[in-house]
């Protein structure tokens, strides 16, 4: 039988990850990448607590769904701003995308 | 018929004529000059109805008519007038002689390209004047008397493309309005201790206290309240050492120059003492200083006025000699003698003036060392200057004459005999520098470039025709009449009325000093003889210091040069360096030196922002567990 901390371990492996992966990327599609990584890293907690503390109740699935729906139309919105910015200057590195330098 | 309460619109009618000539003036015919002549005639006619009401219902009466202008406080402002026999002789002084004025400026001023402005400036320089005399509180009286330092400046710097009228007329106004910051402390004095700025309310208080009762005011108030109104008056009547001003004031067209020292501005200052005169009598000590003022200042620019060269300037200084002896008139006593003198100089000064502006016009010669023999080509100019002068002189039968002798009859009563051997030196000088201007300039050979000169036009000649009748026949209002006219003793007096008192030593003395003085001129400068250069070398150094004035100006130009512009120059660099540079921008540069520091945090690089957000929820969290772990 697998247990909850299982998915809990899983899942908080996904979560830093996806957190290495925005903090040390230079690159912004990566980062998005990495964002993504955290976002189903909290789902999968989501449903894997959902499943386990209280079948009967889906609160925790529904949750999910808001997050994939949200994460899907920030991936929509976030693609479009760095297709700009490829666009702009030639770069997707965060390290020159430097505009609000004081 | 117009009763006493109507005095009011002589002001009035002047003050309305002022904007409308201002405005307006270029389209009405004679640039408006009419309008301001009709406003001050029909003051003039006015004055006449009043007077005749005030004979009427009493004439040494006093009558007070008000209406409440605000109330602020406890303190009820009112507009106000007096009507009493120095309002009455004043109102007639001023509207006459502005009215002569006026008619002599359309002939002198004929062709000027602000001629409307001067007219509209005339009319208000009147209104502030008669307002002056007319008012019954205090505060009134102080904006009546600043309009007058106000008009004052606008008219002596009449000609401001000039750079020495300029100046003049800056140094009138602020060497008057520094001496009309004592008479303003001094209002306000009286108005704390009496808690209104009311002068029958005031001078009720200095009668009680005289009478040793119950006042609101004390001694020591009295006293400097008096002195400080004396300062103010000081300023504007040009007493010693604030004379400094009137002389330069010939820069203004001559018109201006009569105008000023017969009706307005400097008999402002003796009219003030005189109608506070109870304040000052409530404090005899201030009446001596008064006295003593005036006698310094009636001899020094007595002295001055024999050395200076200029005639206007000539006259300049013995109006300042004049007004002197006016003080000191009224710091002995002598207030129906200075009102009298005040009439009968101003009468005999305007007309002097007149004449000198009509030498001027005619011949274009200010220095009396250029004239000479004028009486050829200018008979009647010369003759009425020969009646002002003769009048100024104290010679019978002309005003001045008469009231000089008041005032050497009230020294003789109630000061010390030195004050009246001096008085008498001073009434020595006055007829040697008047005749001394007279024959210089009007008799002797008539020199080339002047024979060329013509007499001056209707309307300048009419004004000194009227002018010299009076300066020739005022004075006979000293003596009694019959028929109910007791002279002027019993009209305009203070305290008691007094019939005419006249002391035949006094008079003869003071005449034969007169006489002689003439006499030196005469034979002097037309016969050759050397007697007034023995006296000169007899006097030294005080010719010589005369001439320069007694360093009054110099001292006041070292003074503001290596005093006030220094004290200033260290003030504008504590303004510039401590004020400015540490506490204004000393605060704004530090904070700006700290944004630059503070702004390399915002390094524009989005994982930086991403990191602190991470530690920013870690911290939250580590928070939260705190929390729960301890509560």
């Amino acid at each position: 039988m697998i247990d909850l901390a299982f998915f809990q371990i899983v899942s908080g492996a996904l979560f830093a990850i996806g957190l290495y992966g925005v903090l040390a990327r230079r690159s912004a599609v990566l980062v998005l990448m990495s964002i993504e990584l955290m976002l189903n890293a909290v789902n999968l907690n989501l449903i894997a607590s959902a499943a386990f503390l209280d079948p009967s109740r889906f609160t925790g699935l529904i949750i999910a769904i808001f997050v994939i729906t949200v994460a899907a139309a920030e991936v929509g919105l976030a693609l479009a701003i760095v297709l700009r910015i490829f666009r702009n200057r030639a770069t997707v590195n965060l390290d020159e995308i430097d505009l609000m330098k004081g | 018929m117009p009763t006493m309460e109507w005095a009011w619109l002589i002001p009035a009618l002047c003050f309305i004529a002022f904007p409308i000539i201002a405005i307006f003036g270029r389209y009405l015919p004679g640039k408006g000059s009419f309008l301001a002549i009709l406003a001050i005639a029909a003051g003039f006619v006015l004055f006449l109805f009043v007077a005749y009401d005030r004979i009427d219902q009493g004439a040494t009466g006093l009558d007070v008519f008000t209406r409440e202008w605000f109330q602020a406080g406890s303190a009820t402002l009112t507009w106000g007038i007096i009507v009493d026999p120095l309002t009455v002789v004043m109102l007639g002084l001023v509207t006459f002689v502005a009215m002569m004025i006026q008619i002599y400026s359309i002939g002198y001023m004929k062709g000027d390209p602000r001629y409307g402005w001067y007219f509209a400036l005339h009319s208000l320089f009147a209104a502030s004047m008669l307002a002056l005399v007319l008012a019954d509180n205090f505060l009134l009286l102080y904006v009546a008397w600043e309009l007058v330092g106000v008009c004052s400046y606008l008219l002596i710097g009449f000609w401001y493309e000039k750079q020495s009228a300029a100046e003049a007329a800056k140094k009138a106004f602020v060497t008057t309005r520094l001496a009309d910051v004592a008479l303003l402390v001094g209002i306000l004095l009286l108005f704390r201790e009496v808690g209104t700025f009311s002068m029958m309310e005031t001078f009720h208080q200095a009668e009680l206290l005289m009478a040793g009762e119950d006042s609101l005011l004390s001694s020591g108030t009295a006293l400097t309240s008096a002195l400080l109104l004396f300062v103010g008056a000081m300023g504007k009547s040009a007493q010693i050492p604030f004379h400094v001003w009137l002389p330069d004031a010939m820069e203004g067209p001559t018109p201006v120059s009569a105008l000023i020292h017969a009706a307005t501005m400097v008999v402002a200052g003796v009219f003030l003492v005189a109608r506070t005169f109870p304040l000052f009598e409530a404090a005899p000590d201030a009446l001596l200083v008064v006295a003593i003022v005036g006698l310094a200042t009636t001899l020094l620019t007595a002295t001055m006025a024999l050395a200076a060269t200029d005639l206007k300037r000539i006259l300049a200084y013995s109006t300042v000699s004049h007004l002197g002896l006016m003080m000191l008139s009224l710091g002995a006593f002598g207030y129906t003698a200075a009102i009298f003198h005040l009439m009968a100089h101003g009468f005999s000064k305007a007309l002097l003036f007149l004449g000198a502006g009509s030498v001027m016009h005619g011949a274009d010669q200010t220095d009396i060392r250029k004239m000479g023999g004028l009486a050829k080509v200018m008979p009647l100019t010369s003759f009425t200057f020969a009646i002002g002068a003769l009048s100024l002189a104290g010679i019978p039968i002309f005003a001045g004459f008469w009231s000089k002798d008041e005032i050497l009859l009230a020294v003789l009563e109630h000061r010390h005999w030195l004050f009246l051997a001096f008085t008498l030196l001073a009434v020595f000088l006055s007829a040697l520098y008047m005749a001394r201007a007279y024959f210089i300039a009007f008799r002797g050979e008539l020199k080339e470039e002047n024979r060329t000169a013509h007499e001056a036009p209707t309307s300048m000649a009419l004004p000194m025709v009227l002018l010299a009748v009076l300066a020739a026949g005022f004075g006979f209002i000293a003596l009694e009449w019959g028929g109910g006219f007791e002279g002027i003793g019993s009209f305009l007096f203070f305290d008691k009325a007094h019939g005419f008192e006249f002391n035949v030593a006094l008079a003869v003395g003071s005449l034969v000093l007169a006489l002689l003085a003439v006499f030196l001129a005469w034979s002097s400068y037309l016969k050759g003889k050397p007697y007034l250069s023995t006296l000169k070398s007899l006097t030294t150094p005080f010719p010589a210091l005369a001439e320069r004035g007694y360093f009054f100006d110099h001292v006041y130009q070292w003074t503001i040069d290596r005093v006030i512009l220094v004290f200033s120059g260290f003030l504008g660099f504590f303004d510039r360096v401590v004020v400015n540079d540490t506490g204004v921008d000393g605060p704004a540069n530090s904070v700006k030196r700290s944004s630059f520091n503070l702004r390399r945090h915002v390094t524009g690089r989005v994982y930086n922002y991403a990191l602190v957000m991470v530690l920013g929820a870690l911290g939250l969290g580590v928070a939260w567990w705190a929390m729960v772990a301890v509560g």
